[in-house]
């Protein structure tokens, strides 16, 4: 079970991205949990996490997230911005995968 | 130019992640988020309390008696009047979790440093001081800036002596709770003896406590600067600039100045509470919280609903048409990241003045609306950011709000339309171009 966070502002516009990319994973038999959460929420719930990613509009915060999860072998990026501006969960999922291997 | 851009880009990126990740910028962004159940909840009581019909009032004391008001004071004399005592301690408590040291204690001693600095008595009707109280007038908005400034202080102090390792050692085996408990003395010791100290001073200087002193020459300024109309304009320019970039704007100026416009709001619900009726230019407050929220950044920050109607109506391109069906519902509800990029707006530069340009004339006509007494100004009562615009309007300020918002959503239709048109154009021909090479490739 892959375990992943996606943080952005107020985990509004990332909590959009959470079911296309759970359908994904569904499609590629993926078993993947994923969460949306606002900024302030995340730094909370980093523990147990494999994959925080980011969206494009918070990158700024990369660098202190990338220094909370030092030693937790937690993978940290920034969703690509084509595949969040067009809510696109499939590519979002690879890029998941690709954190992983 | 390309190169220039990228790079200030990068710049940008740089200063505004070094800016972010500032303990008392995160402190201060974090810490206010926890005033949001507060007055989210204590709107829902006002909002009951001041319904815009005439003949509310009698008709309410007609049903429940002549004091039917009062229990609902209790709720909003609990949550808009102690914002500032809510902020002082969130943020104490974000800045010192941030660095690792026990959050509550520090919660607990900013709380207590601010009150030492708040006057400890009300004046009545006579003029006579009475004790015995704390003031609801310090403890809520107008305590804002102070509570910021004290909260930060504190929290640093508190932190410093954790770092520096002051603090009572206790011996193995003690529960937690003591030690923090003990952990927290020295702290509490260094700052309540500076606030101590600074109380004495301040009063023996200005004749006043230092949130009375700091509201006057720091908040009253900020107050007045964030009001003005180049103000309002500035604030909704530079949330669409920072988009532009790809940054959250709205979360980025919002941040630093949703604690001034929080106190706007606050400060004409201090004029409502007096049984007074608000009147812009003389009491009243135009650029509030809500102006912020629920015009400047309606249906996504740039007012982009404009663009999703364009491409709902007139898309030509298959990209367009797509995002048009995506972006409409999250733009109801004032999310627009799909078009911010999707579209995309970052780094594009035909959108650039249609993307500024639309909240600019929004933050201008809301003023204008407000100045010239068509639209209310507003006070505590808010809702959440998300709430679909018209709705927010009629609900924050009756059907004038709403068709402020209607003209402004309108307007933005309007001068988004040619922009779109272009850029869908350009897909569209892109696209007949990739399905002729298709074709080649078929034969």
């Amino acid at each position: 079970m892959i375990n992943v966070l996606l943080v952005c502002s107020a985990g509004m516009s990332t909590s959009m991205l959470v079911q296309r990319t759970l359908d994904a994973a569904k499609k590629r038999g993926v078993e993947i949990s994923i969460s949306a959460m606002s900024e302030a929420e995340a730094k909370k719930h980093l523990d147990g996490c494999d994959v925080i990613l980011l969206g494009p509009q918070v990158r700024f915060l990369l660098k202190g997230i990338t220094k909370l999860t030092e030693g937790k072998n937690i993978k940290v990026d920034i969703i690509n911005s084509v595949s969040y501006g067009r809510l696109d969960g499939n590519d979002v999922l690879s890029q998941v995968l690709r954190m992983l291997e | 130019m390309a190169g220039n851009s990228s790079n200030f880009n990068t710049n940008l990126q740089k200063y505004v992640a070094k800016f972010t990740s500032l303990k008392g910028v995160i402190a201060l962004k974090d810490g206010i988020v926890y005033t949001m159940p507060v007055s989210l909840i204590g709107s829902i009581f006002l909002m009951i309390r001041f319904m815009p019909f005439t003949g509310y009032d009698e008709f309410m004391a007609g049903i429940f008696g002549p004091n039917w008001a009062e229990p609902l004071n209790q709720v909003t004399g609990a949550t808009f009047d102690i914002l500032a005592l809510v902020s002082v301690m969130a943020i104490a408590y974000v800045y010192a979790k941030a660095s690792k040291a026990e959050p509550l204690s520090c919660a607990f001693l900013a709380l207590v440093n601010f009150i030492i600095l708040i006057p400890a008595y009300i004046n009545d009707a006579a003029g006579t001081a009475v004790g015995g109280v704390i003031p609801k007038a310090w403890a809520g908005g107008q305590g804002m800036i102070a509570a910021i400034i004290v909260a930060l202080v504190t929290a640093e102090i508190y932190c410093f002596c954790n770092r520096k390792g002051l603090r009572i050692k206790m011996p193995d085996g003690v529960p937690e709770g003591v030690i923090n408990a003990f952990s927290a003395l020295i702290p509490a010791l260094f700052t309540m003896t500076l606030s101590f100290i600074i109380y004495i001073i301040v009063k023996a200087i200005t004749q006043v406590t230092l949130i009375e002193w700091i509201y006057q020459v720091l908040q009253v300024p900020l107050q007045g600067l964030s009001d003005s109309f180049i103000g309002c304009i500035l604030m909704a320019f530079l949330i669409s600039f920072f988009w532009w970039f790809g940054i959250h704007g709205a979360n980025l100026v919002g941040g630093i100045i949703g604690s001034i416009t929080l106190a706007n709001s606050l400060a004409n619900q201090a004029v409502i509470d007096a049984g007074e009726t608000l009147v812009a230019g003389q009491n009243a407050l135009i650029v509030t919280d809500q102006i912020r929220n629920n015009f400047i950044a309606m249906t996504g920050s740039g007012i982009s609903i404009g663009i999703v109607v364009g491409a709902i109506l007139f898309a030509k391109s298959k990209q367009y048409k797509e995002l048009g069906r995506l972006s409409l519902v999250p733009g109801l509800f004032n999310i627009n990241e799909p078009i911010v990029f999707g579209m995309p707006i970052v780094m594009n530069t035909r959108m650039f003045w249609p993307f500024t340009l639309v909240p600019v004339m929004c933050a201008a006509i809301s003023y204008i609306a407000t100045a010239v007494g068509f639209m209310p100004a507003f006070g505590a009562a808010a809702v959440p950011w998300t709430t679909p615009p018209i709705i927010s309007g009629f609900l924050l300020g009756g059907w004038r709000a709403a068709l402020v918002q209607i003209i402004i959503l309108a307007l933005a239709c309007v001068i988004y339309l040619p922009f779109f048109k272009q850029m869908d154009a350009e897909a569209f021909a892109r696209e007949a171009a990739a399905v002729d090479e298709d074709d080649d490739d078929d034969f």
